[in-house]
């Protein structure tokens, strides 16, 4: 009971709610598919898929930007049936795809989703950490956490009983090994130049001194090949490299347990990007704006992000203003059927416009310092929570940032030979990592003298 | 697998079958390969699942019959097949066709040629996992399959040319839409090459690749691009030139080391050729006939069958006993997108073909595919393969 009753209400409801996070590599799958399916269409000169729709009344077929075609995928995926092939060892063969995909549950924990969370609540200083479990070892927790998913890989080439995806497992066993040596090594500079491998402290560094991505550019570029590599992705896909092996580990899957395996690399790439963000970019931190900053002008920076959203739907109204005028001009036989579908998304766009530019100057003229801070100029709730928010949301748009970077690789680069990748790995990056590192630290010693 | 290899050494080696529907044979072919970690130690390819008795299923019926079964040799570059064949028929009667003709034949050709050397090119890509330089090689490819469409009502196994002349003359407006293509041709080569010239990854992957000398392609049987990628300059558009083609200004393009590279490279460089070529037969097409007036070759029109007896005697004839080739034995090589594609005909004098053999291309190619792969990886051989552009069709007839 004492532990219960060392904690405040709001403390525990802040605590408990920040398991929430566990969810948005979920959450990004959701955003990272249709990313995808376009982005790709986008850089190849095609439409992508666009052509599924649902019927609303009024405004006819709704097929909301192409998103609609992800959901029916899923759905195929979800009602097939289960296959195993003759010969296969079931157990592992039903649990490898569950692997990669649970480990997606376990790596938000120890990532700063905001900075510490300082207020005064019922006459006490409270402070609540940014990540789930704050652990001063939180980089190498990731950094398990990630290897651990290479066994859903290796697991099911080895369980399919089958030559492709046994070559395949093979493949990706050699490769998570060797990457995460070079991820690991590209970022120790960084870590050295914090002093810590808490994710929050590093983080804390950054926003004091300068982004990562400054202090160690060589490192950064290392570290974003070996996640890449990490991921599985083209053009390291080597593991699945369609041509010859197949779709490697996963070749004899189907149904769900292959939308396992394809919401687990996606995760992945998630995870890595808010890693890769984390490390970098300075993580939740807002560029040129220190949190102290920001808090002395609680209602001035809300405004400013509202005003930023609501431009954003501005920018939306207008890109479907003119779709709307080049189609009516146009001699495309549908092109009714898509103006009324555009009416509702002009509608959600100037119902999204006005209520942001609303809430900004809501913020603006209503969120006083008097409500920002208490009389000893300790946060008050509200502030915490609104400083979170935008930490949120600035660490969201720095990591889908990175996303596009792996759908840009991807789409642009031919795949490497599996012997490629492994000389990349272990004769290039390595060896440039780990001079990176001395570098550092031999610099850091003598300037910073620690 | 434990086998024992010359010296009596015991090898342990892993069998594994590609094939025959593995994305890699993009058709059906099988490659049996036995592997020493990812390496090829061994391989032997199986063809012959795509075979559907072209040779005998062209005995049984008329000369012209033949020609919409000459589409199904090589899909990619469908009339080419077309005009190759109607040229073996056409020497054999020792006849001229019309100027316009040659030239829309030309035209056809050159188009055809670089559809096929697109696919061929994107397939490579995409085999090596390059899926947008694909798109980049489909698009304009679209365009002249539009054209394709407009002119002969078919997109994939589309016939033109018909013996002693053509299916139709061209449509209004086709020079326009050929000149459009053309300018999208070029500017997707812009494209390609900026994928292809100079990205580390592909490069490693294909230059030195599944190298050949002259020598061993020339003994193979190689011709075409593949033969020309390791530097032999032999085109029979230059060598037997037929069609007026040595008139027109272009150049033989060769390669220096017949690696997989070299293969891709000189075809994306005999694209520009023949937008080359394809822009001079544009001036020259003048108006005239197309067909030749002749009612025991080239079967007289519907407008000549109804006014004219002799027209409807000629079309009757034509059509229920075919036209009387002159009896002899007659070989006519083409030059085709992937290679020399020959036809040997025996004529016994009546309505039908007594006895017709291909010589495609794509066999002598795919024969030294394991020559080419053994000692290789795995991933190296997918890099070969489509620079070889098998087309099942047109191997296995």
């Amino acid at each position: 009971m004492d532990i219960i009753e060392s904690k405040s209400w709001v403390e525990w409801l802040i605590t408990i709610a920040k398991f929430a996070f566990c969810f948005v590599p979920v959450l990004y799958i959701l955003l990272l598919i249709p990313m995808e399916r376009r982005g790709a269409g986008f850089m190849q000169d095609r439409q992508g898929p666009n052509r599924s729709y649902i019927k609303v009344p009024y405004f006819g077929r709704i097929r909301l930007l192409g998103y609609v075609q992800n959901m029916c995928d899923g759905t195929k995926l979800f009602f097939k049936e289960m296959f195993a092939p003759k010969g296969a060892s079931k157990f592992l063969y039903y649990v490898a795809p569950a692997i990669p995909f649970a480990i997606v549950f376990l790596s938000p924990c120890v990532i700063p989703w905001f900075g510490p969370m300082v207020f005064e609540w019922g006459g006490k200083v409270v402070t609540i950490s940014g990540s789930i479990l704050d652990s001063d070892v939180g980089i190498l927790l990731l950094f398990g956490f990630s290897s651990l998913s290479a066994y859903g890989a290796v697991l099911a080439g080895w369980a399919s009983k089958s030559k492709y995806s046994y070559l395949g497992s093979l493949r990706t066993s050699a490769m998570t090994i060797s990457y995460e040596v070079c991820q690991g090594l590209s970022m120790m500079g960084l870590l050295v130049l914090a002093g810590s491998f808490s994710l929050t402290d590093i983080v804390s560094w950054q926003e004091h001194h300068v982004w990562g991505i400054v202090a160690q550019p060589v490192a950064f570029f290392c570290f974003l090949i070996a996640t890449i590599a990490e991921t599985g992705r083209a053009p390291f896909d080597v593991a699945e490299g369609e041509p010859e092996l197949v779709a490697g580990y996963h070749t004899e899957y189907g149904a769900m347990q292959f939308g396992l395996f394809y919401m687990g690399e996606y995760s992945h790439i998630c995870i890595s990007s808010f890693l890769v963000a984390t490390l970098f970019l300075g993580g939740y931190s807002v560029p040129f704006v220190t949190t102290e900053t920001m808090q002395a002008h609680m209602g001035g920076s809300l405004a400013i992000l509202c005003w930023v959203l609501a431009f954003l739907a501005l920018a939306f109204l207008h890109m479907m203003h003119r779709y709307s005028k080049k189609l009516a001009a146009s001699r495309q036989s549908n092109k009714n059927v898509i103006l009324q579908e555009y009416k509702l998304y002009k509608l959600v766009g100037w119902v999204a416009a006005l209520v942001f530019i609303a809430a900004g100057v809501a913020s603006w003229m209503f969120y006083t310092p008097e409500m920002a801070h208490t009389a000893a100029g300790v946060n008050t709730i509200g502030t915490a929570l609104g400083t979170a928010a935008i930490h949120l949301l600035v660490l969201v748009v720095k990591s889908v940032m990175f996303c596009w970077v792996w759908i840009w690789v991807r789409w642009t680069l031919p795949r490497f030979r599996y012997d490629h990748v492994m000389n990349l790995g272990w004769k290039i990056i390595l060896n440039i990592a780990i001079l990176n590192l001395v570098v550092t630290a031999v610099v850091a010693k003598l300037l910073g003298g620690n | 697998m434990i086998v024992l290899d010359p010296n009596g050494e015991k090898l342990s080696l892993m069998s594994l079958n590609v094939g025959p529907t593995h994305p890699a044979t993009h058709h059906c072919v099988r490659l049996l390969t036995a592997l020493d970690g990812e390496t090829i130690v061994a391989g032997v390819s199986e063809i012959g699942f795509m075979h559907r008795g072209f040779e005998k299923m062209v005995e049984r019926g008329t000369w012209q019959q033949v020609i919409p079964y000459t589409d199904r040799l090589n899909y990619c570059s469908a009339m080419m097949n077309n005009i190759a064949f109607c040229r073996a028929v056409e020497n054999m009667f020792g006849i001229e066709i019309p100027e316009r003709n040659k030239v829309l034949r030309v035209i056809v050709n050159e188009l055809s040629r670089i559809n096929d050397h697109f696919i061929c090119v994107a397939a490579a890509f995409q085999d090596l996992g390059g899926t947008t330089p694909f798109m980049y090689a489909f698009n304009p490819r679209e365009e002249i399959m539009l054209i394709w469409e407009k002119l002969t009502g078919a997109r994939l196994t589309n016939s033109f040319a018909r013996i002693g002349g053509l299916y139709r003359d061209s449509y209004s407006g086709f020079e326009g839409d050929v000149l459009a293509a053309c300018n999208s041709v070029e500017k997707a080569l812009k494209d390609l090459h900026a994928c292809l010239d100079r990205n580390r990854i592909f490069l490693d992957r294909t230059v030195g690749v599944a190298k050949i000398s002259k020598e061993d392609a020339i003994s193979y049987g190689w011709t075409g691009p593949v033969l020309r990628a390791t530097g032999v300059e032999s085109d029979l558009r230059k060598d037997e030139p037929y069609y007026d083609y040595e008139t027109y200004d272009w150049d033989v393009v060769v390669g220096t080391q017949g690696d997989a590279n070299d293969r891709l490279q000189v075809r994306l460089a005999e694209i520009e050729e023949s937008v080359k070529i394809v822009r001079q037969a544009l001036k020259r097409l003048a108006p005239g006939p197309v067909d030749i007036i002749d009612p025991r070759i080239r079967v007289p029109s519907h407008k000549m069958a109804y006014q004219d007896m002799e027209g409807l005697i000629g079309r009757f004839k034509s059509v229920y006993e075919g036209i009387r080739v002159p009896e002899g034995e007659y070989y006519c090589g083409s030059e085709c997108a992937n290679g020399e594609l020959g036809f040997t005909i025996i004529a016994d004098g009546s309505g039908h073909p007594y006895r017709i053999k291909v010589r495609s291309p794509s066999l002598a190619h795919v024969s030294a595919f394991n020559y080419l792969v053994e000692g290789l990886t795995l991933a190296d051989s997918m890099a070969t393969l489509p620079g070889l552009n098998m087309i099942a069709g047109e191997l296995d007839r």
